[in-house]
């Protein structure tokens, strides 16, 4: 258990300096540093409109940021396209779920795979003669592997749109696991879920985290299972870093409790 | 008018496999451990069984089987189990928990399946009753539930889990992986290949392996030791009356600690090589069934009613055309079944539908025990062509150990006897009335480290059942409820409310209810009602409503369930007649230890829980006031405060001034 701790305080998957996003007049992030470590589970907190799903935006590539720059794995990503991010291993999840409706639970989760798929048009035509039945076997393979992991057997064939909150929130994590990610972005995971579901949601997290050895960052509002899962803490406020620390340590910063969890007082 | 209408003969019959052996089974082969290697060197390329992992039917060969039993039963031997010692097994069922229990035989200990939904402290106390020195687990929560435990195991060296996911968190120093286990196993047999042969040829038929939890409706469960030559037996006297073979196919779900799938799973699967399949999640049940198409199966009473209310439920909702057409070809199908025959057309319009989206296709054997299942349920799985019969036994009996036969089915019994299995009914009344009293060749030798317990119900090698019944004429039994169980009102009238219960349950929007009226002066009902089908009817009238114990005390849906018992009561006599009842403000629960883990009722903690409410069935109130605090099975505890309503039925005046009359005249 101590070596991926050590190896965690060296490698640097991901560098954000100074990042700033500005839509016309309003700054939504105003030069931000975070520093993400191989193996990490990163919360980020902040109340709303503190520019938190702004900041994952950027580092998924949905936002160009209007200043500052992002390494992954010691590379500059600021001229990757979203798509080309997927491809290096940044996969996310939305706050408003953004499934597939029509299509099966197995179907989305596949998509997932899609930027892995090497046959194209022609060699899909040619099913079994072009190694796409073979290529298409081993991808379902690994989906089952995640089926399994999230518990959700039982509705691997059902349409997605048919499907409860919590479950489509479920099926939603599968398939940014399915993109085989070694960063994984979580924008309110556990969201309009009950206690069960948000027990069951904390359980994932951590086993892709420890087990599955993704590094995780996730923005979520409920503080005990911040608290329970982070390895490190970042708070926003106004599109500012206002602390980056142990789970700790940040619950008992004045600035972050006068900030996020309003006292007033504590502040001066 | 229905007249020219085709007719078959009865139920859809099949060639039926032999009995394996002869019918005898040689000493040489009567154990457990004897019965996998034999087949392991005969059918080693058979298929034996089949499970369902990353969404595909996995299968394993006979051959497979006898290789990881022995690995697995050299890795125990390598911990250093032996003669006399017990390894436990909790989970859902597995082959590797099957291999387990095998296992254990071979290197002499005894095995001991504990239900996987326990909780923490049932399972510390069957741990530690049975000194289990070695405990094989499905995954992280049965982990969790030991380590929790501490030092109120002290017994417990090893926890052998299969799922090692969740596990880097703990370092207990008694955990291990069943890889490891079947690594050290594999080691043991590379340096002695003969080992496991000796092994084997070592095991007795004669010697306890089996240790078997009873379901122990009163207190603590008790343990009943059962050797493998006449468990085995027995399994045999079971596959005369009902065939079984290796084209069989059997879907395991039931929890195999109990004795039933024990039977099933173990010893017809050893005995005449039915192939097990193992369901790839609980949730998957239904789904994977229909994928398997099982040949035979044993369900709880309560999978049966609940496929039938569900049927119906989805019947009240379907269009009018539908119903129509359901409605017509049922009354042709009960027309036949009340001749002893099948209507052809009501099987092409309705009956072959049915059984394919119930999974029961190729359905050749379906049976119902461990409760008596209502007559109506009964009757409608008759009526769409499933060969459903009722068996009876107890755990004590090695399980069934009466049934139907085929061609004799009798909705109000539970069939006859096995051969070798005598039955006599102890201190009968006037109707012949009494005690079920039992004994056959492979019973039980004893409850396991509990002598007054054996004293108890063994007495001169007879055991007592505890069940009220009767042999009629034709020499089927009838059993009608336990013998303590079964009440008498103030008037001197029998009743027995199970049966009255099981009636009531036949209703699709009642889950659960428990009958009153022990020595007083009319019989009452207390009524959990079915939440996934109350909750669709309600909002399908928009009845708006919150929790489960909001939408109980709705008066629509009292009006509901009042039709509903208003319905049983005109067919029941007059004595039996519920007067009164009310709906309960929270589902009974075996966490509250008000049902069993086979989901049969505790009464003495419902009397004991709910006694302000029965006390207020048998008064003038017409309300009761409830402020009480329930756990929900997430852990949050939930207040409730809600005025429970009193329906009446039949005015308990009415009925004592017409008693009065009565006694005047």
């Amino acid at each position: 258990m101590t070596a991926p701790a050590a190896q965690k305080t060296e490698d640097k998957l991901l560098e954000a300096s100074g990042i700033t996003l500005s839509f016309g007049g309003v700054n939504a992030l105003r030069g931000v540093d975070l520093i993400v470590r191989r193996g990490d589970l990163l919360s980020i907190i902040g109340p709303n409109g503190a520019g938190k799903t702004s900041f994952l935006n950027c580092i998924s590539g949905r936002y160009r940021p209007t200043g500052g720059s992002i390494a992954f794995e010691g590379q500059s990503i600021d001229r990757r396209p979203t798509s080309a991010r997927a491809g290096l291993g940044i996969a996310r999840t939305f706050q408003n779920l953004a499934l597939f409706a029509h299509m099966s639970v197995l179907d989305n989760i596949m998509v997932g795979r899609h930027h892995l798929l090497k046959s194209g048009f022609l060699r899909g035509g040619l099913y079994w003669l072009g190694g796409a039945q073979r290529e298409e076997l081993t991808h379902r393979r690994r989906v089952e592997e995640i089926i399994e992991l999230l518990e959700i057997e039982q509705i691997r064939h059902a349409i997605a749109g048919t499907l409860s909150y919590g479950m489509r929130k479920r099926v939603e994590l599968a398939r940014a696991l399915a993109v085989e990610p070694k960063l994984l972005l979580l924008d309110e995971p556990m969201a309009g879920m009950n206690l069960e579901e948000k027990d069951d949601m904390a359980r994932y997290i951590v086993e892709i985290n420890r087990e599955w050895g993704v590094t995780v960052i996730m923005i979520e509002h409920d503080m005990g299972v911040v608290m329970d899962l982070s390895d490190r803490v970042a708070v926003l406020n106004y599109g500012e870093k206002i602390a980056d620390d142990v789970p700790e340590r940040v619950s008992a910063d004045p600035h972050v409790r006068a900030a996020y969890l309003g006292e007033d007082d504590a502040a001066a | 008018m229905y007249a020219p209408l085709i007719w078959a003969k009865t139920m859809p019959r099949h060639d039926l496999p032999p009995v394996p052996f002869g019918g005898h089974l040689p000493d040489e082969l009567a154990t457990c451990p004897r019965l996998i290697r034999h087949h392991g060197r005969m059918h080693a390329n058979e298929s034996a069984l089949r499970e369902k992992a990353f969404g595909i039917w996995q299968e394993m060969t006979w051959g497979q089987a006898l290789d990881r039993t022995r690995s697995i039963a050299l890795g125990l031997r390598e911990l250093g189990v032996g003669e006399g010692d017990v390894v436990a097994f909790a989970g859902q069922n597995r082959p590797d928990l099957l291999f387990t229990e095998i296992a254990s035989h071979a290197v002499g200990a005894l095995s001991l399946g504990i239900y996987k939904d326990s909780l923490r402290d049932e399972m510390g106390y069957l741990v530690d009753h049975a000194g289990v020195c070695v405990m094989v687990v499905e995954d992280e929560e049965q982990v969790d539930k030991l380590l929790d435990l501490g030092d109120a195991i002290p017994t417990l060296r090893r926890i052998v889990y299969c799922d090692p996911r969740g596990m880097l968190k703990h370092d207990d120093s008694r955990l291990m992986a069943m890889a490891d286990l079947v690594a050290s196993g594999n080691a043991a047999h590379d340096r002695e290949p003969q080992l496991f042969d000796a092994l084997v040829d070592a095991t007795r038929p004669d010697a306890p392996a089996i240790l078997c939890t009873t379901s122990g409706t009163t207190s603590h469960p008790k343990i009943a030791v059962l050797k493998s030559g006449p468990f085995l037996r027995h399994g045999m006297s079971f596959l005369e009356v009902d065939p079984k073979g290796p084209e069989d196919d059997y879907v395991s779900v039931l929890p195999l600690p109990w004795i039933g799938e024990q039977v099933n799973a173990v010893a017809h699967f050893l005995l005449a090589r039915i192939r097990l399949n193992f369901v790839e999640d609980e949730e998957t049940t239904n789904n994977d069934m229909r994928e398997i198409g099982p040949s035979c199966v044993l369900l709880a009473p309560r999978v049966w009613e609940a496929m039938a209310a569900d049927i119906k439920a989805k019947m009240i909702e379907s269009t009018p055309l539908k119903r129509f057409l359901y409605d017509q070809a049922f009354r042709l199908a009960e027309r036949a079944l009340n001749d002893g025959q099948r209507s052809v057309i009501a099987d092409l319009l309705l009956g072959r539908a049915l059984r394919d989206r119930l999974g029961l296709s190729y359905m050749r054997s379906a049976a119902t025990g461990g409760a008596p299942l209502g007559p109506d349920v009964f009757r409608f799985f008759r009526a769409i062509g499933v060969p459903l019969r009722q068996v009876y036994g107890q755990t004590e009996m090695v399980g069934v150990y009466c049934a139907h036969r085929f061609d004799d089915v009798d909705f109000d019994t539970v069939g006859m006897p096995f051969r070798d299995v005598e039955i006599r009914i102890d201190q009968p009344d006037r109707n012949g009335l009494g005690e079920v009293v039992v004994r056959h060749p492979g019973m039980f030798a004893g409850y396991y480290r509990n002598e007054e317990a054996t004293k108890a119900d063994l007495r001169d090698g007879w055991m007592y059942t505890g069940d009220a019944g009767y042999l009629n004429a034709r020499g089927h039994l009838i059993v009608l409820d336990r013998m303590r169980d079964l009440a008498k009102l103030s008037n001197g009238d029998r009743f027995a409310p199970q049966y009255l219960e099981n009636r009531l349950k036949f209703s699709p929007y009642v889950g659960e209810c428990v009958v009153l009226g022990q020595d007083r002066d009319w019989v009452t009902a207390m009524i959990c009602i079915r939440y996934s089908i109350v909750s669709k009817w309600a909002e399908a009238r928009r009845i708006s409503f919150t929790t489960y114990s909001d939408l109980s005390a709705r008066p629509e849906v009292r009006e509901l369930i009042r039709k509903e018992v208003a319905a049983i009561n005109d067919v029941l006599p007059e004595s039996q007649r519920i007067g009164r009842f009310l709906l309960l403000y929270k589902e009974l629960d075996a966490d509250d230890g008000e049902l069993t883990r086979t989901r049969k009722l505790r009464r003495g903690t419902i009397n004991e829980r709910y006694a302000d409410l029965i006390e207020a069935l048998y008064s003038d109130r017409r309300n009761v006031d409830i402020d009480t605090t329930i756990t929900l099975q997430d852990g949050r505890r939930q207040r409730i405060r809600t005025n429970l309503a009193i329906e009446t039925l039949i005015e308990p005046s009415a009925r004592t001034r017409g008693k009065r009359t009565q006694a005047v005249a």
